[in-house]
C-alpha cells in the first residue's frame, strides 16, 4: 500500500490522480473531451440558427454555407423584414406581457397557497367537497343536456351548497387535511392541457374573451400554479418557525409575516421557480394556439405558423428563434446564481 | 506510528490559515490539538488526513513522506464531527465498509466487525440503520469504523461535540481507555480545554495557525509558555496585572510583592491563577483592593476584586460573605506567580 | 343613538373585520389558488368528461351534443379508431408470446413479492392497476413492433416518454458528474449547457429540421460523401421518431443537468471524505455515496419530466406533422388532430386516455420509485 507518487505503476499513474486537487491524465482528457463535445452539441445548432438568420434565400438554397464573410456575405434582410415589415413586434410584446404577468401572478398566488398549506392547519369536511363536486357535475349536466340557463343552474347550486353546509355536512367527521389539499393542487399538473383546453376555449368564448391577453394570462396562471406550489412548499417548510413566530408575537398579521419575513427568506427558491415557470409560459404553444388568433398571438404560435406552402423560410424563422431566446438568456443570466440552489431545495423533498 | 509535520503552511487564496506548523507525535501517543474556533485545527488535521493539500511543508507518517499521497494510501482513519455515517447502510455495513472496499473475505469481515462492535458495545445494534441510533451510538459506530482498520493513526475532529454533557463525559473516558488499549497514535482536535486536559498525553495549543505550546497537560497548566496560553487554559482564567519588575520585585498600582525571579524589566505582566490566591483582611496580603462582585459556585465562591486598574478573581470559601465594595486583601505564594514579558508575551520565570 | 356610541360601534366593526381577516388568513391565502384551479382544471375536466361521452355535431350556426356513453372510448380501444390509438395489431407469433409470458412472469413475481412482504389492500389494488397498464402496453408493443404492424399514438407517446426521459436523465447525470470534477471553466459549461432549455420547443423542432436537411443542411456534405443524400429521415417511422427524440433530448437534458449538478455538488462532504479515507475508489464512491445521496433528487426530477413528457406535441407537430403516416404522432397531437376534424368527442376521449395513462405512470413512479429512494431520509 505504500506507493510513493513517483514510483506508481504506469496504469495507476494514468488513471489515478497524483494529488488531491488534480486529475489523472486519462480521466482529465476524457472529461474535457466529453464536455467539449456536448458544448458543440449545444452550441452548433444555435450557431446555425444565428448564421441562417443572416442569409437570404439564395444563400440557403445553394448552401450549406458555414462562416459569414468567408462562405457568404451576411445580410440583414431577414432581420429587416421580420422586425420592420412583418408584424412580429405585436406577438413579441404579447409574449413578454403575457408570460411576465402570468408568471408573477402564478408565483404570488401559488406562494400564498403553499405558505398557508405549510404553516396553517386546514380541515375541510370531505362531505362538503363531495357535495361541491356533485353540484358542479349537476350544473354542467343541467346546462349541457337539458339546456337550462346557466345563471339559474349556478344560483340553484349555490343555494343548495349553502344549505348543505349548514345542515348535514356538519355531521360527518371525515375531513381532508393540508397534505390532501396540497396533493390535489400539485396533481393538477398531471392533467394534459389538451384535456382542459376545449372547455377553457368554450368558457372564454362565452365570456367573449377569446383572443385576449387576459384569457391567456388567466389560463397560464392556472396551468402553472401546481408547479409553483410544488416547488415553493419546501422553501417555506425550510424556514425556521421561530422567525415567523417571533414576528407574530410582535404583532404582525399572517399576511405581513408572509410578505416581510417568509418571502424574502426564500428568494433563491422563488427566483428558480420564476425562471422555470417563465420558460414554460414563454415557450408554451398548444394553449396559445387554441386561445389566440390575431390579437393576442404569442411568439411560439407565430414561429409555428412560418410553415408556409413553400416550406419554411429558414432565414425568417431563424430571426424569430434568435429574438425569442435572447430575453430569456438575459433574465437567466441575472438569476443564474439562484437557480441551481433554488431548484435543488425544491427537488430534494419533492 | 509516528506522525510528523514539518513547517506546514496552508493558505486559502490570500488567507493564511496555518503558518509554519511543526509537530511531532510519538508512536502510540494521544495528542490533542487545542485552540479557539477558527484557529486552524481542522485544517491541520485534514492536511494530515490528505483531505486538504498543503501549501508548503511536509507531512510524514512513520518514515514515509505522504505530503502528496492520496488519503486512501495514507493508512489513517478519521472520525468526523458529523460522524459521516452512510445513511443507507446498516451499522454492520458501515463498520465493515473500509474492509469491503479492500475486498477482504466475507468471513474475515464478519469476525472483525463482531470483534470491534463488541469493544464499543454495538453488538446488538448491527442490523440498524444510522437514523435509528442515538447520538452516542452513532458516535460509537464512527469510532468502530475507524478502529476496524487498525490504522497507523487515528484522526478525530471534535468527535464529542455533538453529544450532551453527560454522554460526553462518559465517552471521553471510553475514548481514553480505548486508545490506551489499542495503542494507536491519535490526533484529536477540540476547542474544549477540559477534553484536552483529560485526554491528552500532550496538548498542542494553536492560535491563528501558529503553535503556541506543545507540552503535557500538567506543564501547559503549570508553566504556560506565554500570555496567550496562560489566558486560554484554566477556568476562570488566570488574573493578569501589568507592572514592572526590579530585581525580582513586582510593582504596580496598589500592588508590590516579591517573586522567585531576580530579573529587572520595565514592562511585565504578572499572572496568578484564581485557585492559587486567597482572600485576607485588607493590607494583610500581597494585594489590596475592593470587592467588585461575588459569585457562589456551589463548593466555593468566586470573589472578583478591583486592585489598582486590574481585576483579580480569587477562589474563596463557600461561606465567604462580604458586601460588594468592602475593602479586601489578596494573598498567594511567591511560587504561584507567573511572569511574562509584556511586549513579546513570552514567559520569563 | 349618540355620535360617540356610533363611533365606538364603527370602531368595533373595524376591529372585528381585522380580526376576521386574521382568523381566516389561511383560507384567504389558499382561496385564490383554489378558485383558479377549479376554473382551469376541475371545471374543464368535468366538461371534458361530458364531451368524451358525447357526439359533437355542428348544426347550423350552433352545435349539438348527444350523449353516447362510452362509445368514443370503445372506438379507440377496440373499434374503428384502434389503429390510430393502439396501432394496427397483428396476431403474435410464438416468439411474441414467449416474450409476453416472460414479462408477465416478472410482473407476477413483483406482485407476489409485495403480497408476501408488505401486503395492504390499497397497495395491491394500485399495483394491480399499474401492472395491467404495463401488460397492456407491452402486449400492444409486441403486437405491432414485433409482428410488423403499425404502432399507434399510445405506443409512440410511451416511446418518447420512456426513452426520452431515460436518455435525458443519463446524459444529465453524466454531464453533472463531469462538471463536478475539479476542472476549469466549470461555470462556463454550466451556463452553456443550460441554454437549450430556453429555446421554445417549436423553435427546437424547426432548428432540427434545418440541421437534418440532407440537401441544404450543414451536414449535407457529409451525407453526400456517405452516399445517402437522397435518403430522408422523415420517410421512415423509426428515424422520424428518433429525430423527435433527439430534439426533445436536446431541449430537456439541461433541466436534468442543472438539478443533478446541484445535487452532486451538495452531497454530504464528510461522507465523501470518510469514504475516500476508507479507501474507496472513484466507482465505489459513486456507487456507495454519490448515487444514494442524489437518488431522491434524481427520482423527483424524473417525475417532473415524466409528467411533462406525456404532454409532448410541439416537437412532432412541427418536425414531422405526425408523419410518416402516424409514426410520430403523440397522444396530444392525436387529440389535437381529432379536434381539427370536428370530432370533439373523440378528441376528448383521447385526452382522457392520455390523462389515465400519464396519471397511472406518474403515481406509480412516485409510489414505487420516488418513495423508495427516500426511505433513508
Ligand atoms: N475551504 C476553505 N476556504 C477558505 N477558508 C477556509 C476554508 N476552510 C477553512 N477556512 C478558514 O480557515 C480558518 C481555520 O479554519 P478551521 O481549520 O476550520 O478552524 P477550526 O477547526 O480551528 O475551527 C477559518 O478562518 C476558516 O474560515
Ligand atoms: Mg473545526
Amino acid at each position: 500500500m505504500s506507493h510513493s507518487p513517483d514510483t506508481r505503476p504506469l496504469l495507476t499513474r494514468l488513471f489515478e490522480p497524483a494529488r488531491l486537487d488534480s486529475m489523472a491524465p486519462i480521466p482529465k482528457i476524457a472529461t474535457y473531451a466529453a464536455l467539449f463535445f456536448w458544448t458543440l452539441v449545444v452550441v452548433f445548432p444555435l450557431y446555425w440558427v444565428l448564421v441562417t438568420s443572416l442569409k437570404v434565400e439564395v444563400d440557403v438554397d445553394s448552401g450549406p454555407f458555414y462562416v459569414p464573410f468567408l462562405d457568404f456575405m451576411p445580410k440583414l434582410d431577414a432581420w429587416d423584414f421580420m422586425l420592420l415589415q412583418n408584424n412580429t413586434l405585436g406577438p413579441y410584446l404579447n409574449s413578454i406581457f403575457v408570460s411576465l404577468t402570468s408568471t408573477l401572478l402564478a408565483l404570488l398566488i401559488g406562494a400564498l397557497a403553499s405558505y398557508a398549506l405549510v404553516r396553517i392547519r386546514f380541515q375541510v369536511k370531505l362531505a362538503a367537497v363531495l357535495t361541491f363536486v356533485l353540484l358542479v357535475v349537476g350544473v354542467i349536466v343541467a346546462v349541457a343536456a337539458f339546456d337550462a340557463p346557466w345563471q339559474l343552474a349556478v344560483a340553484v347550486a349555490a343555494a343548495l351548497f349553502a344549505l348543505a353546509l349548514s345542515t348535514f355536512v356538519k355531521r360527518f367527521r371525515a375531513a381532508v387535511g393540508n397534505n390532501d389539499i396540497e396533493f390535489w393542487m400539485i396533481s393538477n399538473r398531471i392533467m394534459p392541457p389538451i384535456v382542459a383546453v376545449l372547455p377553457i376555449y368554450v368558457m372564454f368564448q362565452h365570456l367573449h374573451m377569446l383572443d385576449t391577453q387576459f384569457a391567456l394570462i388567466a389560463t397560464y396562471t392556472g396551468v402553472n400554479l401546481p408547479i409553483v406550489v410544488w416547488l415553493t412548499r419546501d422553501f417555506f417548510a425550510g424556514i425556521p418557525l421561530d422567525l415567523e413566530e417571533s414576528a407574530e408575537i410582535d404583532g404582525a398579521s399572517k399576511f405581513r409575516v408572509f410578505f416581510t419575513i417568509a418571502l424574502p427568506l426564500v428568494r433563491s427558491g422563488l427566483a428558480a421557480t420564476f425562471m422555470l415557470v417563465l420558460i414554460l409560459t414563454w415557450n408554451e404553444f398548444l394553449l396559445a394556439l387554441f386561445l389566440t388568433n390575431a390579437n393576442a398571438q404569442t411568439m411560439p404560435v407565430l414561429v409555428a405558423a412560418q410553415n408556409t406552402t413553400r416550406g419554411p423560410q429558414w432565414w425568417y424563422m431563424s430571426v424569430l428563434i434568435v429574438i425569442m431566446i435572447a430575453p430569456v438568456i438575459v433574465i437567466a443570466g441575472f438569476l443564474q446564481k439562484h437557480i441551481a440552489r433554488g431548484l435543488l431545495v425544491g427537488a430534494v423533498k419533492g | 506510528m509516528r506522525v510528523r509535520l514539518d513547517n506546514i503552511h496552508k493558505a486559502f487564496g490570500h488567507v493564511q490559515v496555518v503558518k509554519g506548523l511543526d509537530l511531532e507525535v510519538a508512536d502510540g501517543e494521544f495528542l490533542v490539538l487545542l485552540g479557539a474556533s477558527g484557529s486552524g485545527k481542522t485544517t491541520a488535521l485534514r492536511m494530515i488526513a490528505g483531505l486538504e493539500s498543503v501549501t508548503s511543508g511536509r507531512v510524514l507518517i512513520g518514515d514515509r513522506d505522504v505530503t502528496d499521497v492520496l488519503p486512501k494510501y495514507r493508512d489513517v482513519a478519521m472520525v468526523f464531527q458529523s460522524y459521516a455515517l452512510y445513511p443507507h447502510m446498516t451499522v454492520f455495513a458501515n463498520i465493515a465498509y473500509p474492509l469491503t472496499v479492500r475486498k477482504t473475505p466475507k468471513a474475515e469481515i464478519e469476525a472483525q466487525v463482531k470483534e470491534v462492535a463488541r469493544q464499543v458495545q454495538l453488538d446488538t445494534l448491527l442490523d440498524r440503520f444510522p437514523k435509528q441510533l442515538s447520538g452516542g451510538q452513532r458516535q460509537r459506530v464512527a469510532l468502530a469504523r475507524a478502529m476496524i482498520r487498525r490504522p497507523a493513526a487515528f484522526l478525530m475532529d471534535e468527535p464529542l461535540s455533538n453529544l450532551d454533557a453527560k454522554l460526553r463525559g462518559y465517552m471521553r473516558a471510553e475514548l481514553k481507555h480505548m486508545q490506551h488499549q489499542l495503542g494507536i497514535t491519535t490526533i484529536y482536535v477540540t476547542h474544549d480545554q477540559i477534553e484536552a486536559m483529560t485526554l491528552a498525553h500532550r496538548v498542542a495549543l494553536l492560535e491563528k495557525g501558529v503553535l503556541q505550546q506543545l507540552d503535557t497537560p500538567a506543564n501547559i497548566y503549570n508553566r504556560p509558555a506565554n500570555l496567550f496560553v496562560a489566558g486560554f487554559i484554566g477556568s476562570p482564567p488566570m488574573n493578569f496585572i501589568d507592572g514592572s519588575l526590579s530585581a525580582g520585585r513586582f510593582t504596580a498600582p496598589d500592588s508590590d510583592f516579591g517573586t522567585l525571579s531576580t530579573i529587572t524589566r520595565a514592562s511585565v505582566v504578572a499572572g496568578v491563577r484564581p485557585e492559587d490566591g486567597r482572600v485576607t483582611e485588607p493590607h494583610a496580603g500581597k494585594l489590596t483592593g475592593t470587592i467588585y462582585a461575588t459569585e457562589l459556585m456551589g463548593d466555593h465562591t468566586l470573589v472578583t476584586c478591583r486592585i489598582g486598574g486590574a481585576t483579580v478573581t480569587v477562589k474563596a470559601d463557600k461561606a465567604f460573605n462580604r458586601q460588594d465594595g468592602a475593602a479586601i486583601g489578596v494573598d498567594f505564594a511567591e511560587s504561584a506567580v507567573h511572569l511574562f514579558d509584556k511586549a513579546t508575551g513570552e514567559r520569563i520565570n | 343613538m349618540s355620535a360617540s356610541a356610533a363611533n365606538a360601534a364603527a370602531a368595533s366593526v373595524r376591529e372585528t373585520r381585522g380580526e376576521w381577516m386574521d382568523r381566516n388568513s389561511g383560507r384567504i391565502m389558499v382561496l385564490p389558488a383554489v378558485i383558479i384551479l377549479l376554473a382551469f382544471a376541475i371545471f374543464p375536466l368535468i366538461i371534458s368528461t361530458y364531451l368524451s361521452l358525447s357526439r359533437f355535431a355542428l348544426a347550423g350556426g350552433s352545435f349539438k351534443l348527444t350523449f353516447i356513453g362510452l362509445y368514443n372510448f370503445r372506438r379507440l380501444l377496440v373499434g374503428a379508431q384502434q389503429y390510430h390509438f393502439l396501432g394496427t395489431l397483428k396476431p403474435l407469433d410464438t416468439a411474441g408470446w414467449i416474450a409476453f409470458a416472460v414479462f408477465l412472469a416478472l410482473v407476477l413475481y413483483w406482485l407476489f413479492r409485495f403480497v408476501v412482504r408488505e401486503f395492504s389492500v390499497f397497495g395491491l389494488l394500485g399495483r394491480l392497476i399499474s401492472a395491467s397498464l404495463a401488460c397492456g402496453v407491452v402486449l400492444a408493443a409486441l403486437a405491432t413492433t414485433v409482428t410488423g404492424g403499425y404502432e399507434g399514438t399510445l405506443l409512440t407517446t410511451c416511446f418518447y416518454v420512456l426513452f426520452g426521459v431515460t436518455l435525458q436523465f443519463a446524459l444529465g447525470l453524466g454531464l453533472a458528474l463531469l462538471c463536478a470534477q475539479p476542472i476549469r471553466a466549470r461555470n462556463w459549461f454550466r451556463v452553456v449547457f443550460f441554454v437549450p432549455l430556453m429555446v421554445t420547443p417549436v423553435g427546437v423542432a424547426y432548428m432540427f429540421r434545418m440541421l437534418a436537411d440532407m440537401q441544404k443542411g450543414p451536414f449535407a456534405p457529409l451525407s453526400h460523401a456517405l452516399g445517402f443524400s437522397e435518403w430522408s429521415w422523415a420517410t421512415q417511422a423509426w428515424s422520424a421518431r428518433l429525430m423527435v427524440l433527439i430534439g426533445d433530448t436536446w431541449q430537456w437534458t439541461p433541466f436534468m443537468f442543472i438539478v443533478l449538478l446541484a445535487a452532486v455538488e451538495n452531497q454530504p462532504r464528510e461522507q465523501l471524505e470518510a469514504a475516500r479515507m476508507d479507501g474507496a475508489g472513484a466507482w465505489q464512491i459513486f456507487r456507495d455515496i454519490t448515487w444514494p445521496s442524489i437518488a431522491p433528487i434524481g427520482a423527483t426530477v424524473v417525475l417532473i419530466r415524466l409528467i411533462e413528457a406525456f404532454k409532448i406535441i410541439d416537437m412532432p407537430n412541427v418536425l414531422t406533422a405526425g408523419g410518416p403516416g402516424l409514426a410520430t404522432e403523440s397522444l396530444t397531437l392525436h387529440s389535437f388532430i381529432a379536434w381539427r376534424t370536428q370530432d370533439l368527442g373523440g378528441s376528448a376521449a383521447v385526452g382522457y386516455l392520455l390523462l389515465f395513462v400519464s396519471t397511472i405512470c406518474c403515481v406509480s413512479f412516485f409510489n414505487y420509485v420516488v418513495r423508495w429512494t427516500r426511505r433513508y431520509q
